[in-house]
């Protein structure tokens, strides 16, 4: 059968990705950012996921205003990296995993998550950023990816305690797939940010620190805070934390943290990074 | 076992948070519809032929999309804060600007009231505190 073994969270900062495609990891400001994701980097090695189902947000790359699904799920046999206005990264074509894919669809749907299938869709940095902290520069990735786009730019993205409810369903599905599969989960986003107007630039070091502490261990109390403590708090782009939810509620009832990074700045931004093992 | 649900189920009540946070327009339905055409015109610069048209004469390019007089010239002028203001996003804002060359960092910069210099080393010291930007009516 398969099974999820591990959850990883990471920030997927574009500008993360940039310094890697550069390889300007080495340089003083990108270094300690970097230097967090050698842990996992090594241990990824060891893991062999065969399957990483990767929640992130699109960012005006592969749904415009046009369609706005709050949770859908990539059901394709790849995944093209979006060109998001300078280019596509070069980075490898990300390979799907329809079968277990359409068998999450599936089974979340029964569950009464009314998931939005989609078979063509180019992956921005959102997804492809995390990939690279984790795996740095392969020739191909070494795994499959099964993306879920969580719609957390157009107000309101699902609540928190949604977002972990749909993570028990996707476990629950995961556990019904016949075939033997390593699959992680990985919450991607975050940590405190704010990309837009005068309060722009705001990080809140504590507050990042408390949240990746409640993913830690048997509480459940992240599911139940309301959007608009992320948005004072962590700044209007620090939503993106919710997604992490989707992660952390896959793992069952308890975790343990196995590695954590937390740095600032990357850019605009709070990089944050949590290793996770059910338990 | 946590207390049950704080998260409003009012999406009034929902909505009227958002107007407290200094500083900050959240993306709500409201802005969505207004900024309708200026966010499907700055998506539209994620295809390298648009883009080089766009270069060519960006008041054509405006001009073809049915957008406002007031969003065209705040494009035209590159203000942030006023597109944000006439419905624009900031990731589909993000396409005018990487399309100019900017990074996110120099973009962003621009709508603190600060120069690219002093941003970028606010950053480095651990960025804005949030100590006085939570909320207007508590002002904490």
């Amino acid at each position: 059968m398969a099974r999820i073994t591990a959850g990883i969270a990471s920030s997927h900062i574009p500008a993360l990705g940039v310094a890697s495609d550069l390889d300007r990891t080495a340089e003083p400001y990108w270094a300690p950012a970097f230097a967090g994701y050698d842990w996992t980097k090594a241990w990824e090695v060891e893991q062999k996921p065969d399957v990483v189902i990767l929640v992130y947000n699109d960012h005006a790359s592969a749904f415009d205003m046009k369609i706005i699904p709050t949770f859908a799920i990539g059901c394709a046999e790849s995944f093209m990296p979006a060109d998001e206005g300078w280019g596509p990264r070069p980075v490898p074509v990300v390979m799907g995993h329809p079968d277990l894919a359409w068998h999450i669809a599936q089974s979340c749907i029964l569950d009464e998550f009314d998931m939005t299938i989609i078979n063509d869709m180019a992956v921005d940095h959102g997804l492809t950023v995390p990939l690279s902290m984790m795996f740095g520069k392969p020739d191909a990735w070494p795994c499959r990816v099964i993306p879920i786009a969580v719609n957390v730019v157009t107000y309101p993205p699902p609540t928190g305690n949604r977002c972990w409810a749909l993570g028990e369903a996707i476990a629950k599905a995961v556990a019904s797939f016949p075939e033997d599969l390593n699959v992680q989960i990985w919450g991607t986003g975050g940590m405190s940010h704010q990309l837009q107007g005068p309060r722009a630039g705001l990080i809140n070091r504590e507050w990042d620190n408390r949240f990746l502490d409640r993913l830690e261990g048997d509480t459940d109390e992240l599911r139940h805070m309301p959007h608009i403590d992320y948005l004072r708090e962590a700044g209007s782009e620090g939503i993106e934390l919710v997604m992490w939810l989707i992660m952390r509620g896959a793992l069952g009832r308890r975790t343990r943290a196995l590695h954590r990074h937390y740095h600032v700045p990357a850019s605009n931004t709070a990089v944050g990074h949590i290793v996770l093992q059910p338990e | 076992m946590s207390d049950l649900p704080r998260q409003p189920r009012d999406i009034h009540e929902y909505l009227a948070e958002f107007d407290d946070i200094p500083g900050t327009r959240v993306f709500t339905a409201q802005r969505a519809r207004q900024g309708y055409h200026l966010n499907q015109f700055a998506m539209s610069l994620m295809k390298a032929d648009n883009r080089e048209r766009w270069k060519a004469d960006e008041r054509a390019y405006l001009d073809a999309w049915p957008m406002t007089e007031e969003q065209r010239q705040a494009v035209l002028d590159r203000d942030y804060n006023r597109l944000l203001d006439l419905g624009g996003n900031i990731y589909f804002m993000a396409k005018v600007f990487s399309t100019d060359g900017q990074s996110f960092l120099q973009a962003v910069s621009t709508m603190s009231g600060m120069s690219l210099d002093e941003y970028a080393a606010m950053m480095i010291a651990g960025g804005r505190s949030p100590v006085g930007a939570r909320s207007i009516k508590d002002g904490n």
